[in-house]
């Protein structure tokens, strides 16, 4: 069983068809790139799979479960971790308190020992600090945690973006342009990282980016779309050779 | 001296109810117009109680503040799930209705008129301690993770959801605690004047404790706490400026907005660590020379 297959998903927004019959199938360790010019519906169907929007038509399965018509919330419990192409880290928390975010899901004290130091509060906290601190080194970041997010450069921003996906602990993983904004020695540095990710935790990510000699570096399938439709599958070299694809977006000297 | 104690007892009781407002406006960034309805409904149960029912004034308190709770639900079930601003209306709506219900409901409020007899219970003493017990509480909650999920919504509701975070409980779970707080304030305000009435529980009341907030500072309860003293002491202390009191808010709240949009303190909290830090830069101010 496939840990994501997306099944034949449409999304429209009034009279822009921005998914027509988006499917995809992938397993643990894959990265599958998708690409297509701007405009071409990528970031929207991130948005259906993690639950921003409801897909009009078809089904998103998460290890074999429908969470198509889950809340946002659930379905990244379920185990759906994402980062977003506009960085949007939280203003008014630490770097260390940003991933705490996403960890205190998942962390078993309530609402009395929110409000006193009662139980499992310090026990739940200190856990919760190890894993996200473990998690913040993995990216490179452990000695910036009690920075503010604001302050820190581009390339460490995308970064904590990836390690609040993280502590989600996702079974797939949506990086959005997550090299969108940097320079030529952080897109080296974070294609690395992408590449330990997929192979320590050996999820599935799905990689949105317009520097097409990262994704054709680091993805064993390619999905190419334009205006909605995807018009190929494949890997790197495949994509590369495919006409259609050579038209629509690599350009005529292309390939 | 009776003066200074009858003014700083108010003060701590408007403490009280602004760390309630804390959570909500502070911590969550929801707008509350409302919020001195659920203070009503803490003074008029628990002054109902004891004056009509003759209930123990120990089991009293606690009832006024489940009920507002229990309101406090049932109101925030439809809001918390749609977006923020529109939980200002509802509670807009739903405080000036509790007024006019206060108003009417003569047989058992005293209507326009008010609540009279409530014993006078709330000492100085009482006032403070509960405004020391309720920020200690809600300090600890501001550090707990359901205090950062509410910072985190406050900032960006649909990264939070992406997170995991399940949007509707934090934001209720907020509001709950701001109208429990609240509540509370309630009873100690009406078991301090022994005399309620409706008109001082309106959307003006919900607004100031706003602007508290913000004068504060968005994101420090230090702020919120200092600026209650400020706001609610400066007219008392200078009582020849009475009639000017709102003309006095309007003009700071401008200058604070103007100038600190992130109101007085920030997101500054008096911590040990950040008082340590004050201390350290005292000592050194002092003795300049001295540091070898």
């Amino acid at each position: 069983m496939a840990t994501l297959k997306v099944e034949h998903i449409y999304k429209n927004f009034g009279g822009v068809k921005a998914i027509q019959d988006f499917s995809i199938e992938a397993n643990p360790g894959q990265i599958h790139g998708i690409i297509g010019p701007n405009g071409a519906g990528k970031t929207t169907i991130f948005n259906v799979i993690s639950g921003i929007y409801p897909a009009d038509e078809g089904s998103v399965y998460l290890d074999g479960k429908d969470v198509t018509r889950m809340e946002q919330h659930r379905i990244t419990l379920e185990g759906m971790g994402r980062t977003f192409q506009n960085i949007r880290l939280f203003k008014g928390l630490s770097v260390l308190d940003n991933v705490m975010c996403a960890f205190d899901p998942q962390s078993k004290y309530g609402v009395p020992g929110s409000l006193l130091p009662l139980g499992k509060r310090f026990a739940e906290e200190k856990r919760g600090r190890d894993i996200c601190m473990n998690f913040l080194k993995m990216v490179g970041l452990e000695d910036y945690a009690k920075e503010r997010p604001e302050n820190m450069s581009y390339g460490h921003q995308r970064r904590l973006e990836i390690a609040r996906a993280l502590t989600c602990r996702p079974k797939v993983l949506l990086l959005d342009e997550p090299a969108a904004g940097l320079n030529p020695v952080e897109v080296g540095e974070l294609t690395e990282l992408i590449q330990r990710l997929s192979k320590d935790i050996g999820f599935v990510i799905l990689l949105i980016e317009h520097r097409l000699e990262l994704v054709m570096n680091i993805s064993q399938f390619i999905h190419v779309q334009n205006f909605g439709k995807t018009i190929a599958v494949g890997t790197p070299a495949q994509v590369r050779s495919n006409p259609e694809v050579i038209e629509a977006y690599l350009g005529k000297e292309g390939g | 001296m009776a003066l200074y104690t009858h003014i700083l007892t108010q003060i701590l009781i408007t403490v009280v109810s602004v760390a309630g407002v804390f959570v909500l406006t502070g911590m969550t960034g929801m707008f509350s117009l409302g919020q001195a309805a659920f203070m009503a409904i803490g003074a008029y149960t628990s002054g109902i109680l004891v004056t009509k029912l003759s209930v123990p004034i120990f089991l009293a308190w606690p009832a006024g503040v489940i009920l507002a709770v229990a309101v406090g639900f049932i109101v925030g079930l439809p809001t918390v799930r749609l977006r923020r601003d529109y939980i200002s209306l509802v509670t807009l709506g739903f405080g000036e209705a509790i007024t006019a219900l206060l108003n009417r409901a003569t047989a058992l409020t005293g209507g326009a008129s008010g609540l009279t007899g409530i014993p006078k219970e709330t000492t100085l003493t009482i006032a403070l301690l509960s405004a020391v017990v309720v920020i200690i509480l809600i300090t600890f909650f501001k550090a707990s993770k359901y205090g950062r999920q509410c910072i985190a919504v406050r900032s960006d509701e649909l990264a939070a959801k992406a997170m995991g975070i399940n949007v509707p409980k934090v934001k209720m779970i907020a509001f709950l605690i701001s109208v429990a707080v609240t509540a509370y304030g309630g009873c100690l305000y009406a078991f301090y004047t022994a005399y309620v009435d409706p008109t001082l529980f309106g959307w003006k009341k919900s607004a100031e404790w706003v602007i508290m907030v913000f004068f504060g500072g968005v994101n420090s309860l230090t702020g919120s706490i200092l600026s209650t003293f400020v706001l609610s002491g400066l007219p008392e202390v200078l009582r020849f400026l009475q009639n000017y009191r709102a003309i006095i808010y309007a003009v700071l709240v401008l200058l604070v907005i103007n100038f600190k949009p992130s109101g007085l303190l920030g997101e500054w909290e008096l911590t040990p660590a950040n008082l340590k830090r004050i201390i350290k830069r005292a000592g050194q101010a002092k003795q300049p020379k001295e540091v070898r």
